[in-house]
């Protein structure tokens, strides 16, 4: 027959009134209460950012860029969450146009990081190079919209480059993906 | 992979906020905190699994909470102080016949709720409770007066 471990039953339980063994800690709990204060007070302040945006999907996250001459400039989310849905938009204006097309060139971190899946229209041709990726659009009359739609795979801070066309001026939107 | 940090976090958060919320989610369960449970649970799972529905995801989501439990649980066993802040302790609520009422308010607890515990112990009146103990369960531990100390 196996032997087991025994240990003799002691009354360790702080007893109330001498009367009833309850293990009252009331010093902890008071602790516990202030704890819970500062715990709730937390989850407000959450909760506030959160409808302010500052975690995406909201005015703070809202950000937009503008090419030096304003031929070009680009609406999105400055903070984005990982695996939802959102839209980056560019806008280009006559001096982003040339013989009836416009050429929109984007880094790749707009694929690898911010994980584009559809442009928004399809462009007529796509070209590979530079580090990114070159769009040309037949436009029949300025300004035109290109939209992205994104969907980031994960967190991090991805910088996204975007111009007119291959070798003209860059803007830069700096995109946050939050987990 | 994803799935198991988020598990993980989940898991947390959510240790946080049914500790910080009250003593009572599984002990006397009302209607008000049913959709607390309902409500937390369905947005849980939606964090946790994300788009990936396979078997695979879920069960891996599964193991690692049931895992974690596990580790908590021995770390509550072996450091008593780990128990005291996930579950707290048991607090007195009627003391020799006095109500309790600072610690009835901080745990957000009415008389009704002590009564009904009461009745359950077919304890007809509250002159008759000598003490009532909220344990860590949630649940409202009721000791009779002696009738002939009265």
């Amino acid at each position: 027959m196996p032997v087991t471990a025994r240990r003799l039953v002691e009354n360790s339980v702080a007893k109330v009134n001498e009367e009833v063994a309850v293990g009252e800690d009331l010093a902890f709990q008071r602790a516990w209460w202030r704890f819970e204060r500062i715990v709730w007070a937390f989850f407000v302040i959450i909760i506030v950012l959160d409808l302010g945006g500052a975690f995406g999907r909201g005015p703070m996250a809202q950000a937009q860029v503008t090419s030096a001459n304003h031929s070009l400039s680009v609406h999105y989310e400055r903070i984005e969450r990982a695996g939802t849905p959102s839209i980056l938009s560019v806008k280009m204006d006559a001096g982003a146009i040339r013989d009836g097309q416009a050429t929109l060139f984007v880094s790749d971190s707009l694929v690898s990081g911010l994980g584009a899946r559809r442009i928004i229209p399809e462009p007529a041709s796509t070209r590979i190079g530079d580090g990114g990726l070159s769009y040309t659009f037949p436009i029949t009359e300025p300004p035109f919209s290109v939209r992205f739609e994104l969907e980031p795979p994960g967190a991090g801070r991805f910088p996204v480059e975007i111009a007119a066309g291959p070798g003209a001026a860059a803007v830069t939107a700096v995109v946050w993906v939050v987990p | 992979m994803s799935t198991i940090v988020h598990a993980i976090v989940g898991y947390f958060v959510l240790l946080m906020t049914v500790r910080v919320l009250s003593r009572r989610p599984g002990g006397q369960l009302t209607l008000f905190e049913f959709v607390i449970i309902f409500l937390i649970g369905g947005v849980a799972i939606g964090a946790t699994v994300g788009n990936d529905h396979s078997v695979t995801n879920c069960a891996t989501a599964i193991m690692t909470i049931g895992l974690l439990h596990r580790v908590v649980a021995w770390v509550k066993e072996r450091w008593p102080p780990m128990a005291a802040i996930l579950d707290g302790t048991p607090l007195v609520l009627i003391r020799d016949g006095d109500w309790q009422t600072d610690v009835m308010r901080g745990m957000h607890i009415d008389p009704e709720d002590v009564m009904a515990a009461a009745r359950g112990k077919q304890v007809k009146s509250i002159f008759d409770v000598k003490y009532a103990v909220l344990e860590r369960n949630g649940t409202i531990s009721i000791i009779k007066r002696d009738p002939s100390s009265a």
